[in-house]
């Protein structure tokens, strides 16, 4: 009898204070009725095996104690769906920008000399991705706080109850552009078009009176396939503005509009497109130094460019891929 | 809940109401029935109190003047659902002669 006793003594830690010894008496009651009676059936005493069956059928001392509390949880039914939706933009809120330090770190890392110092851009790069990681779990922590201060205010005004119809957003159609934003494409790619058609054309830029930037033959090419995907980037900006619903035609001439963008930008990053610097009052042989050490700079950058162009094809992709299945979808 | 205030018209302790619901098919563990018939009992439904009997005190519970006024309108209700449902089957029958 002594587990019985053991038994009633774990459940009633669980119990609320209040009525700890009145459930205690009334369990204690009901478990010794059903051992005297399985005695009185088999004419003898219970062993130890068998009260501790007996016990285990009931269930774990907690599991027993949690029916007599009052069903509580820290966020309820009501407002989980919203705070797991919250949850997870948080989540790629930090996520994406630490896939992309941690990559540009990686790549970064294959590149350096064995035996040299780490730069100091790449040590920062390292102390961030660290970071992000904490400043997740700080915002994890502050929306289930959150939710739980919500879910406490909900069960005491409804305010969620109060809501109509009429203030629901808009039916959405994923495949349609708006012509706000192919307006805006349209002006930049022009402005950019005419920008670039005057001031980048040559192999020689000046910035100002002082400044004088020599580029080597490359950048030419350079210059003309911009110039082109500038063009082509402002007529399909203006087909989106007349037909404003993406088709996979569409989509696939923007793929390829961006992929060649990205990767001529990604090309120039590692180009050492840059022979001379000359800037007036500076002596002939420090500005001798700025050419090659912007070139170098500038292809340290070659990794994140290259992720970047990568997510960019990326969305492209998962654009035709999305538009493909709503067809398949709408015809089937 | 419609048979433990059903059964509880007649004064009896826990074990044995378990016992009474289980003789008449209806298996409730002892760890849905005791929070089930406190929170009948705060809501009034049910009243109890503390006595020995065969050595051993137990807590007897019986059905309150406002449960037997709830049980009648479960019973009713109960009623007109079973009628719904049987009504619902039998239209069944029909369409599938």
């Amino acid at each position: 009898m002594e587990m019985i006793e053991r038994y009633l003594q774990a459940v009633k830690f669980w119990l609320p204070k209040r009525q700890k010894n009145d459930i205690i008496a009334e369990l204690s009651a009901d478990i010794h009725a059903q051992v005297e009676e399985r005695e009185a059936e088999l004419g003898r005493k219970l062993t130890e095996a068998e009260i501790e069956a007996i016990l285990k059928q009931r269930g774990r001392p907690i599991f027993v104690a949690n029916r007599f509390l009052p069903q509580e949880s820290l966020i309820g039914p009501l407002l989980f769906p919203v705070y797991r939706f919250c949850l997870k933009v948080a989540v790629l809120v930090y996520l994406i920008p630490w896939l992309w330090v941690s990559i540009t770190i990686l790549i970064s890392a294959a590149t350096f000399p064995a035996g040299q110092p780490r730069p100091q851009w790449f040590m920062t790069l390292a102390t961030i991705a660290g970071h992000l990681w904490s400043m997740a779990f700080v915002a994890a922590g502050a929306l289930t706080i959150l939710f739980a201060i919500l879910e406490r205010v909900q069960a005491k005004s409804h305010f969620l109850d109060n809501w109509t119809p009429r203030k629901l957003p808009p039916v959405r159609n994923l495949n349609q552009i708006p012509r706000s934003g192919s307006s805006i494409e349209l002006a930049v790619n022009l402005i950019f078009f005419a920008w670039w058609a005057v001031y980048a054309h040559s192999t020689e830029v000046f910035i100002g009176a002082s400044v004088r930037i020599s580029l080597n033959a490359q950048w030419l090419w350079f210059f003309w396939a911009y110039l082109l995907l500038a063009l082509v980037n402002a007529t399909l900006a203006a087909a989106k503005l007349m037909h404003p619903f993406w088709t996979t035609r569409h989509a696939a001439l923007r793929l390829l509009s961006d992929a060649a963008g990205a990767g001529l930008f990604c090309w120039l990053m590692k180009a050492n497109v840059l022979t001379a610097v000359t800037v007036a009052g500076v002596s002939p042989e420090k500005t001798a130094t700025f050419a090659p050490a912007i070139n170098s700079w500038t292809a340290t950058f070659f990794p994140a460019a290259l992720i970047v162009g990568l997510i960019i094809v990326g969305a492209d992709i998962y654009r035709i891929v999305r538009i493909q299945s709503a067809a398949e979808s709408l015809s089937a | 809940m419609l048979a433990v205030l059903a059964a509880l018209r007649r004064e009896q302790y826990g074990y044995t109401l378990r016992k009474t619901l289980s003789e008449h098919g209806l298996e409730i563990d002892e760890g849905t029935l005791y929070p089930l018939l406190r929170r009948l009992e705060t809501q009034g439904l049910l009243a109890s109190q503390w006595r020995e009997e065969e050595k051993r005190k137990k807590r007897f519970y019986l059905l309150s003047s406002e449960g037997a006024l709830v049980l009648d309108q479960l019973l009713a209700e109960w009623r007109s659902i079973d009628a719904s449902i049987h009504q619902v089957l039998k239209e069944q029958a029909h369409g599938n002669d």
